[in-house]
């Protein structure tokens, strides 16, 4: 049993946007780590899905991939990916060919490798904290 | 009484966010939760929500395109990820937009123009009359005229001592629609005028020689409604 003046809040990640996150999920810790541990999950399954499309040649599914992405973001407090991504699925809908958005894709797959992992990672510690003063 | 509704929303992530919220606020029930639109329309056409929680870009049928084939209007909160559609909001009157992510305060504003929304349409049904649908045209009907209303599945059956008219609707949506001073469901297919009832035997009620069930869960209210001396 902990004593509720022993306490100690809840921290961010720096690397997240820390006020955006406190602003979303108030004291609602629980929502924080569900909506993280699910965000995770679905980043993981439609990059699988992106990655197909792009190698398809699929340049209007992998839009719709990135649009289904990009709000994942700000669910983590990763809002600057958001635009980052909302400027990919502009660029996927002014080009036909394939090899127009590949650096833009490669680099879109590479944010989400590394988004995921901080959101692993901050995951493990929400879960940590709430099974520690839940 | 609680806000009835439904989320659209093909994004999981964002489903449970929202449910969340719902669950917090105390004043939203979630019947469901469909991942596309094609299958809210299925569920639309059977069931009648207060409001929807609706996505706009969704695979094959858009929120707009859902919003297009509905017979009836319940309220809307458009929820995207795009500013864009705004326009589009307006055109469609929908009663607030949020972009995902929100936040609680957020939500909890736009429920509140949802309850306001009710208010003013509920205020509405103060009115003395109505007006309903039939044949093709929009037709006045005085509280005083309409003995009771009766369900036919889809459809409701006005009937007043001179003739009986039916038009696409539900009990269930009428029963918010109608004025309460004047009207009371007494039984699931059933809403009754209660200025025109004749006599109450049991678990029936009389209306100019009309015999109206009335459930086990309204008998209390109707017998509260009526003045026994």
């Amino acid at each position: 049993m902990y004593n509720e003046e022993q306490k100690i809040l809840f921290r961010y990640s720096q690397e997240l946007d820390v006020s955006y996150l406190q602003e979303l999920y108030g004291e609602d810790l629980q929502q924080a780590e569900m909506v993280f541990e699910s965000s995770a999950q679905q980043l993981k399954s439609e990059l699988s899905l992106a990655e197909a499309r792009f190698h398809d040649g699929d340049i209007p599914g992998l839009k719709k991939i990135v649009h289904k992405m990009k709000p994942l973001f700000g669910y983590i407090g990763l809002n600057k990916i958001m635009s980052e991504f909302a400027a990919f699925e502009q660029e996927c809908a002014q080009v036909i060919e394939p090899a127009s958005v590949e650096s833009g894709f490669q680099r879109i797959r590479m944010i989400t490798e590394e988004a995921l992992q901080k959101v692993d990672t901050e995951t493990k510690r929400l879960k940590q904290y709430n099974t520690q003063y839940l | 009484m609680k806000i009835q509704s439904i989320i659209v929303e093909d994004l999981q992530v964002a489903a449970d966010f929202l449910k969340r919220f719902c669950e917090k606020c105390a004043v939203v029930d979630v019947a469901h939760h469909f991942l596309n639109a094609e299958d809210a329309l299925i569920y639309l056409k059977d069931n009648v929500v207060d409001l929807i929680f609706l996505d706009v870009e969704m695979p094959g049928v858009s929120g707009f395109d859902l919003l297009d084939q509905l017979l009836y209007t319940p309220q809307v909160i458009l929820t995207t990820s795009k500013t864009e559609y705004a326009y589009n909001a307006f055109q469609y009157n929908v009663t607030d937009y949020l972009k995902k992510p929100f936040t609680y305060q957020r939500f909890l504003e736009a429920i509140q123009k949802v309850s306001k929304k009710s208010e003013q349409q509920n205020g509405n049904s103060e009115q003395d009359h109505l007006f309903i649908k039939s044949d093709g045209k929009l037709i006045r009907l005085h509280n005083d005229e309409i003995l009771f209303i009766e369900s036919m599945g889809d459809y409701v059956k006005f009937i007043t001592p001179a003739k009986k008219y039916i038009t696409h609707n539900t009990i269930k949506n009428l029963e918010t629609k109608v004025n309460p001073q004047v009207f009371m469901k007494v039984h699931r297919s059933y809403i009754v005028n209660f200025t025109k009832i004749n006599d109450i035997q049991e678990n029936v009620l009389f209306i100019n020689g009309n015999m109206i069930p009335i459930s086990k869960t309204h008998k209390s209210g109707v017998m509260q409604k009526i003045n026994i001396i």
